[in-house]
């Protein structure tokens, strides 16, 4: 029988929070369709390095597999991306996975990614609703509008666009490129748009909006290719009007 | 109007269910705890894709909230409680108006209405939708809210939480729980004024299923450990189209089917003998054609799958075909899940058939509730996937996303009403607390010292495997009487775990360790009330073997002869055959049957024991389930 | 609430783009005409003495030094924040982002430099005329210097160019990606007709 084929990680460990940072290699079977979160559940399975030494299985977060909930984003080859989708077969070899240190890290692939979900506090990431009984009919909506809406509904705060922007960092205040759209997501809601000035005076505070320094990583590597780039334009046009009525309104 | 005391209750899992109970409690002006495995942003409801069902009427079809309701009991095959599911369909309208004020970005007709699309199992287009990710917009408009309510200072997170068990005071009222912070391993006892698991189905007991990671039915186990009894169980439904993979099974929207989409498979033509291309549903069932419901759709991929051997390219595949439909089109109504396709398999699904083949997908069953979204154990509710309630068994496309909202707005009001009435009993006490946390701790420490030579990952895709073959589509009774021996044995394997991370910070190992070994056990009550419920119904089919035959009920026996005329049994496989050589299953049989099962855990044994218990329907009289032919009211 | 970050950045925009877009300008278009050789450079240089000098000293402070040191001290600042990472994300913008601030660190050496040296050293404290002689002899004297200085106005252009680009996206006049590109070429082809003319001029001294 031929040798069974077989790809290599090099993955970035690390014990702690604060503990020093190492490497291990792993050799995982090939298959194909292989994705790097099912390489990690083969290491998981025997968790035995290439020197044959056995060591805890690798400490990471996955939940959907599907694209969808963000949890697996990691730095694969160099990127920021998710792990699910991320297929061994168009990946170079060997594999190199790192946390996203643009965040706190937990543990190995493991990061904290509590600061997005702050942010969306920030700005004031909701429709302001009377409450969850009945009201009235929701008002009627354009349609293009509402396809927007759906494009920039898609974050799924994975926090690929923090991890590339070189804005974005513990050298910096910056919230990124995710939560800032979302204000926009809200200003284009029919209801939404009530609350609008808040928002936008949100986003002209330190660390909005003005932290962006048009790098445009952020449309590079989302993975859900949500256009940020073109709604930060667009809310910078927003900012800079609220600038003028906040200095001539008053 | 006299303040009401502000009371706390407990909300275990953050997917739609969960957050919307939440929602409730919060409004009511009391605060909520609120755990979950993950930020809830992340909970599994983001999954669901094609839509949620709700009466709108918007497309001059004259569809009533009736229609729902009849779909929805027949879909479910007469085994859902009438009551409660009137309820749900009833509110469903009001529900969509909610999302819609929320933000939830529906997509909408040229005029700016909500458009609805056609699912499984009904004839009327009542599915509303975003798009192919309905499930991630409606998730996120309500965690929008809670975050709103954060911010406020109504909802405390404790996100990274794992829920191990309840604490009951001396009355034995749920009065809060003890649960392990997932990166620093400590474990904590949380006292409340009532509890509400929102925890989510149990796939991850098949181990590749169309589920999350995190929907491994472990808190739903815990809680059935401690005394609260499941429901129904045995009813898993099988998804028909899903992309197989090694990691996951990944779901195909039933959305496809409704934008049009045609299931086939290559076949050899019986008159001409040319090669052709079979679309069997619409051969089989003219009426309902691709749109049967999905245990209908799942059998019959199978018979022609494993049975007829028409799988083609890979052995275990059929073709679900989207091509014909202009690419735009397909764009805007499925655009995400058809992404996703390309992301995993790498090719574009606008070009090519796609290929699919059933999963496990969703658990009609769960813990058993009454209609307020009691659980037998005063003071603890459970609400959302993790419940028995509402679809019978089987369930229909795009209600899950219905009952799952619908059973927050349930549970989150009676667990106020309940923890400011008198039956919330005494305050957990300090020793109370401790010792729960105590057991825990201990529990916890003896499974990271484990240090046998079995691997639980291991372990846990045996478990899965395990679970595939014997209680999927089809199911009989040697079989399952092979699984409990084989979950037993692994049962006891489990003992023999031996996990390398022995430490105490983000230990994942650990924790699955325990989630495995519920599992297992809920595994075993599935199997079991598999095994005692001996007919066809909805998801749950049974295949006749001939040491089931003679002691069946005549009427039973005489209604299988007239559908499938002569048959034999397999002297191999004791299975009975027709003539076409097609598997014979059990009738549906209601004198016996139309009872929900009934499973509660015997603590000395650690094996399930299994009763049945009557349920309301006297509402729509019981009739025999038929998708070749049009539904009769 | 006075949103401080938020003007102060518009501002750095709006300076770095008109004002010291301006003082650039005005340098290529001034030392351009050394190609015309020492009187015409000289005749130039002689119409700006034309302004009084009260007033002309004003218009250094106002139009060059004040916008100057603003966007320089507080362009630093910026310049702090951000983690460059092109090696790690090649994309074009992300590269022109990260020169961004590598010219930026650049031109606040030369700056200092060019400043200290001609501005105010040798035409504040000792007096001397600036003129086609002067800068003459400082090029052909030391090939070091004339390599600074074209570095020095090629590190200016570029960071003028790309602030165009950057500009529009700032002020949210260029929404699209479509329109973007269109923009960033535009300001491309603008920078390297300024380096252009730079390379002309600088190499002028050197024919004649």
């Amino acid at each position: 029988m031929a040798e069974q084929k077989t790809v290599r990680f090099i993955i970035e460990r690390q014990d702690g929070p604060d503990a020093k940072p190492y490497t291990q290699e792993f050799d995982v079977p090939y298959r194909p369709g292989l994705n790097v979160v099912a390489a990690l559940m083969e290491i998981q399975k025997n968790p035995v390095t290439v020197d044959g030494k056995k060591v805890a299985p690798v400490v990471w977060e996955c939940n959907c597999l599907e694209k969808v909930c963000g949890a697996c984003m990691m730095v694969i080859n160099g990127k920021a991306r998710q792990a699910c989708c991320s297929l061994v077969d168009k990946l170079d070899q060997p594999i190199h996975l790192a946390p996203a240190r643009t965040f706190p890290v937990i543990r190995d692939l493991l990061i904290d990614r509590s600061v997005m979900f702050e942010s969306l506090k920030r700005i004031q990431g909701w429709v302001e609703v009377d409450g969850t009984w009945e009201v009235k009919d929701a008002p009627i909506q354009n349609p293009y509008t509402a396809q927007t809406a759906y494009e920039i509904s898609h974050c799924m705060t994975c926090g690929c666009c923090l991890e590339a922007c070189p804005n974005v960092g513990p050298q910096s205040d910056f919230i990124g490129p995710a939560p800032t759209v979302q204000a926009y997501l809200f200003n284009l809601h029919p209801l939404g748009k009530f609350d609008a000035p808040k928002r936008l005076n949100a986003l002209m505070e330190k660390g909005g909006i003005t932290s962006c320094g048009n790098s445009q990583n952020c449309v590079e590597v989302c993975p859900k290719k949500i256009k940020l780039t073109t709604y930060l334009a667009q809310l910078n046009r927003d900012v800079n009007k609220q600038a003028l009525k906040n200095i001539f309104n008053h | 109007m006299a303040k009401k005391p502000e009371k706390k209750i407990i909300v275990v899992g953050g997917g739609l269910s969960g957050l919307m109970a939440t929602l409730k409690i919060c409004e009511a002006g009391s605060k909520v705890d609120l755990f979950s495995y993950c930020p809830v942003k992340r909970s599994h409801s983001l999954c669901a894709q094609g839509g949620i069902n709700a009466c709108m009427d918007t497309k001059g079809e004259h569809d009533s909230i009736y229609e729902h309701f009849d779909d929805t009991v027949y879909g479910g095959d007469f085994l859902a409680d009438q009551l409660a599911v009137k309820g749900m369909v009833e509110a469903a309208p009001k529900l969509i108006k909610m999302f819609d004020r929320m933000g939830v970005p529906f997509t909408r007709t040229a005029e700016g209405v909500l458009d609805l699309r056609n699912f499984g199992g009904q004839k009327n287009k009542r599915t509303v939708f975003a798009g192919s990710t309905t499930g991630q917009q409606l998730l996120y408009a309500l965690d929008e809210q809670v975050r709103r309510w954060e911010v406020k200072g109504g909802v405390k997170k404790y996100e990274f939480w794992e829920f191990i068990k309840i604490i009951r005071n001396k009355q034995g009222v749920c009065r809060g729980i003890v649960a392990q912070n997932m990166n620093s391993n400590e474990i904590v006892s949380f006292p409340a004024d009532a509890v509400i698991l929102a925890t989510g189905g149990p796939g991850q007991v098949y181990g590749r299923c169309t589920a999350s990671t995190i929907c491994n039915g472990s808190a739903v186990s815990a809680v059935y450990q401690q005394g609260a009894e499941l429901g129904n169980p045995e009813f898993l439904q099988i998804h028909p189209t899903a992309i197989p993979g090694t990691d996951k099974n990944r779901l195909m929207s039933e959305a496809c089917r409704g934008e049009g989409g045609r299931i086939w498979v290559w076949r050899k033509n019986p008159e001409t003998g040319e090669k052709e291309r079979w679309y069997f549903l619409e051969d089989m069932y003219p009426a309902y054609g691709n749109l049967v419901p999905r245990d209908v759709a799942s059998r019959a991929i199978y018979k022609v799958v494993v049975h007829m051997g028409l799988g083609m390219h890979n052995p275990n595949r059929v073709y679900l075909d989207l091509s014909h439909i202009p690419a735009d089109y397909l764009e805007r109504k499925l655009g995400g899940i058809l992404e996703m396709y390309g992301d995993f398999m790498g090719e574009d699904p606008r070009k090519v058939p796609m290929e699919i083949f059933p999963s496990i997908h969703y658990s009609m069953g769960g813990i058993w509730v009454d209609r307020m979204h009691h659980t037998n154990i005063p003071g603890l509710l459970a609400s959302g996937e993790c419940d028995y309630q509402y679809h019978g068994a089987n369930r229909l496309g795009a209600n899950s996303l219905l009952s799952a909202t619908y059973s927050g707005t349930v549970s989150g009001p009676e667990a106020l009403r309940v923890a400011c009435s008198s039956e919330a009993g005494d305050a957990l006490t300090q020793e109370e607390m401790e010792k729960a946390r105590k057991e825990c701790v201990d529990e916890f420490d003896k499974i990271r010292n484990m240090n046998g030579s079995v691997n639980a990952h291991q372990l846990h895709h045996k478990l899965g495997d395990v679970m595939y073959k014997y209680v999927s589509v089809e199911r009989d009774n040697n079989g399952l009487k092979q699984c409990m021996v084989e979950l037993n044995e692994i049962l006891k394997e489990w003992n023999d775990i031996g996990v390398t991370d022995h430490g105490t910070w983000a230990n994942q190992e650990a924790m699955f360790v325990r989630q495995l070994r519920n599992m297992i056990i809920y595994a075993m009550a599935i199997t079991k009330s598999a095994l005692l419920r001996d007919e066809s119904r909805g998801a749950h089919a049974k295949i006749v073997l001939d040491t089931d035959y003679p002691d069946m009920d005549p009427e039973l026996k005489e209604r299988i002869e007239k559908k499938v005329g002569k048959f034999h049994f397999d002297p191999e496989t004791h299975r009975a055959m027709d003539e076409k050589g097609d598997l014979v299953f059990m009738e549906r049989d209601d004198k016996k049957f139309m009872r929900t099962t009934i499973v509660s855990f015997n603590q000395e044994t650690e094996q399930p024991e299994v009763s049945y218990r009557e349920f309301e329907h006297s509402l729509i009289k019981p009739r025999l389930r038929n998708y070749a032919v049009a539904k009769k009211e | 609430m006075f949103h401080t970050t938020f003007y102060l950045r518009r501002l750095h925009s709006l300076v770095g783009l008109l004002i010291l877009g301006g003082v650039i300008f005005e340098h290529i278009f001034t030392n351009s005409m050394a190609i015309g050789g020492a009187a015409a450079l000289n005749g130039a240089l002689a119409m700006m003495e034309l302004i009084p000098h009260p007033i002309f000293l004003a218009i250094e402070v106002c139009a060059i030094a004040v916008p100057l040191l603003f966007h320089g001290i507080y362009g630093v600042y910026i310049a702090l924040q951000a983690k460059n990472n092109p090696r790690q994300y090649g994309f074009c913008r992300n590269w022109q982002f990260a020169l961004q601030r590598w010219t930026a660190w650049y031109l606040v050496v030369f700056l200092i430099w060019h400043i200290g040296y001609l501005r105010i050293f040798t035409k504040g404290i000792t007096g001397t005329p600036i003129s086609y002689e002067l800068l003459h002899n400082l090029f052909t004297s030391s090939p070091i210097t004339t390599v600074l200085y074209i570095l020095g106005m090629f590190a200016a252009i570029f960071h003028f160019c790309n602030g165009i680009t950057t500009f529009c996206m700032t002020w949210g006049i260029a929404k699209g990606p479509r329109v973007q590109k269109v923009i960033a070429c535009l300001s491309t082809l603008l920078c390297i007709v300024m380096c252009l003319i730079t390379l002309v001029f600088m190499g002028s001294y050197f024919v004649m």
